[in-house]
């Protein structure tokens, strides 16, 4: 639903009182300046983490699915990839973590559809496929956006790809195409 | 089990639905409610006060909800007053704190009150309340909320071990039957065939509308009191027994199986050791059916039946009532909706009034003399177990 619907839903409703003939005229105010533009979306209900240096230390993930590639941290000690990408690590709680690509291909495990009850700002993509993602050769399954073919023609065990996304305001996130 | 024993001795709910009422209006209807149900219960003599909200920040724009709450039921609280947030779960959890201070000698009497109000002008804004249960900055971009999680639990276990659409819908028959005979349930008035069940709208496949709980409004609440005084408290008692509870991973690339839920395995099985009894032994269970999939995965969980056969055991009627073991003869959160914090707290005035034999004779369990509730938070990442026991006054 747009935010014009929105609004226009919860209006109130302030009745007209026409002003009297001998009221005095209402006091001129200079003209409101606007200091800035109003943000599209209240930053508590953006879905889209932080993504640059001065928000998180994980800012080399996006700069690097900026450039095609899907990665995640890992603890050497451990000889542990972890995702989601992580500051320290969760077994031996080091945060001398190194940076992995992970593999670009995977096979869905899962998927369902979200057909009604989205999310904020998620309304317009209704419908939209989700699901569980094992890549290959890793022993890991991500979660995310199927893309690429209707959510009643995918199948378990579909072979999907990992491609990133540019968000209307110039972030990032990952996604699945469903490769065929 | 260490410490005093402790017993919930009375118990209400509001009517539970879309409501035109805040948040605070809810608080005072609980508060007002509890008060009529438990007459012999002074509001002096409430020392501590835990409120089970699992977001009224973001539905009610209000946090700092306990002393809110105690002000708007007319306690005040001179031993302990908190909030306890477990999502789906706040209620039970508020009652498992409550016990945890009776039982260390922190509280004497304690209220546990459980309050939620879901049902917004925008529901895309409550719907990305709904979404920030999960990890939201790595699931949330995706669109992760409930249903399409379990849509995926029931779309393995329908792979895994051939359970059936008509299968799912049994749940949703049983639970929205049992509603019927609950007047504060939001649905009390639908019946669903299961044919009508299979023809309504896909809202996550395949989880229809009938499979999935609601966005609802309502406030339930308890009073719980140590064993010295549970005598200055006429009518039944259902006493704390036993309680479980274990915490497995929370963003979704940890699900596991998604089929198999070892977090209820252990938090029953541990509630149950408690108690000395065995699932067998168990008259009734509330169990935790925010869609319909979830309360045929609990089954096999908690050992009720082999795992993979959920679907059986629900269509053959034994989790009815003349079967094995009644679950969720108050309607379930199908049927009664899932006011999220109100839910675990209204599950245990269900216990109260089953345990009293007050409940409409349409789903009053014959003698219960045992009785779980469980309630899972999130992406069945938590699972949380009460088990309690019937008692009489004198």
């Amino acid at each position: 639903m747009s935010r014009e619907r929105r609004r226009a839903r919860t209006a109130v409703v302030i009745p007209f009182v026409p002003e009297s003939p001998d009221a005095p005229p209402p006091p001129t105010r200079p003209p409101v300046k606007r200091k800035r533009a109003v943000e599209a979306r209240p930053f508590l209900l953006d879905f889209f983490p932080l993504e640059t240096e001065s928000g998180t230390r994980l800012a080399r993930f996006f700069d690097r699915l900026r450039e095609g590639r899907l990665s995640t941290t890992r603890c050497a000690r451990d000889d542990l990839v972890l995702w989601p990408p992580r500051t320290a690590c969760p077994r031996c709680h080091t945060e001398e973590l190194e940076w992995v690509d992970l593999p670009d291909r995977g096979r869905l495990y899962a998927f369902s559809a979200v057909l009604a009850g989205a999310p904020l700002g998620m309304e317009a993509d209704v419908p939209f496929a989700v699901g569980l993602v094992d890549l290959d050769g890793l022993p890991l399954r991500l979660f995310g956006r199927v893309e690429g073919l209707p959510w009643n023609e995918l199948e378990i065990g579909a072979p999907v790809r990992v491609e990133p996304y540019d968000t209307e305001d110039g972030r990032v996130f990952y996604r699945f195409r469903a490769t065929g | 089990m260490n410490g005093r024993a402790v017993a919930i001795v009375g118990g209400a709910t509001t009517k539970f639905g879309v409501r035109a009422a805040t948040w605070s209006e809810l608080a005072q209807e609980a508060g007002a409610a509890l008060f009529r149900a438990v007459p012999d219960l002074e509001p002096k003599e409430v020392d501590s006060l835990f409120v089970g909200a699992a977001m009224p920040e973001r539905f009610a724009f209000q946090s700092h909800v306990a002393p809110l709450a105690a002000e708007q039921m007319g306690i005040r609280p001179t031993r302990v007053i908190q909030r306890t947030e477990l999502a789906c779960a706040s209620g039970q959890s508020a009652i498992r704190s409550a016990y945890a201070a009776i039982a260390t000698g922190l509280s004497d009497v304690a209220v546990a009150v459980g309050i939620e109000k879901m049902n917004l002008p925008s529901m895309s804004e409550a719907n990305s309340a709904m979404a920030c249960v999960m990890d939201r900055a790595w699931d949330g971009p995706a669109g992760a909320t409930a249903p399409p999680f379990f849509a995926m639990v029931a779309q393995r276990h329908m792979l895994e071990h051939g359970t059936t659409e008509d299968q799912l819908a049994a749940v949703s028959e049983k639970n929205h039957r049992f509603a019927n005979a609950n007047p504060n349930a939001q649905f009390h008035e639908k019946t669903f065939s299961r044919d009508k069940l299979l023809h309504l709208p896909l809202v996550a496949p395949p989880l229809r509308l009938g499979d999935c709980s609601s966005m609802t409004d309502g406030a339930a609440a308890v009073v719980l009191v140590a064993e010295e005084l549970v005598h200055r408290f006429s009518g039944a008692r259902a006493w704390i027994r036993g309680t479980g509870q274990y915490s497995d991973f929370h963003n979704l690339a940890h699900a596991g199986s998604l089929t198999d839920w070892p977090g209820l395995r252990r938090a029953s099985a541990e509630a149950l050791e408690m108690a000395r009894i065995g699932v067998h032994d168990l008259d009734f269970a509330e169990l935790h059916d925010c869609f319909s999939i979830s309360e045929i995965v609990e089954y096999e969980a908690l050992g009720l039946c082999p795992p993979g056969e959920g679907g059986r055991f629900v269509a053959e009627g034994r989790s009815d009532l003349g079967g094995d073991v009644v679950v969720n003869p108050r309607g379930g959160l199908l049927g009664c909706g899932h006011p999220l914090g109100a839910t675990g707290i209204a599950q245990a005035v269900e216990v109260f009034e089953q345990f009293a034999g007050t409940v409409p004779p349409a789903r009053q369990v014959p003698e219960p003399e045992w009785a779980l509730v469980h309630n899972l938070s999130g992406s069945a990442n938590v699972h949380s177990v009460m088990v309690y026991r019937r008692g009489r006054s004198g």
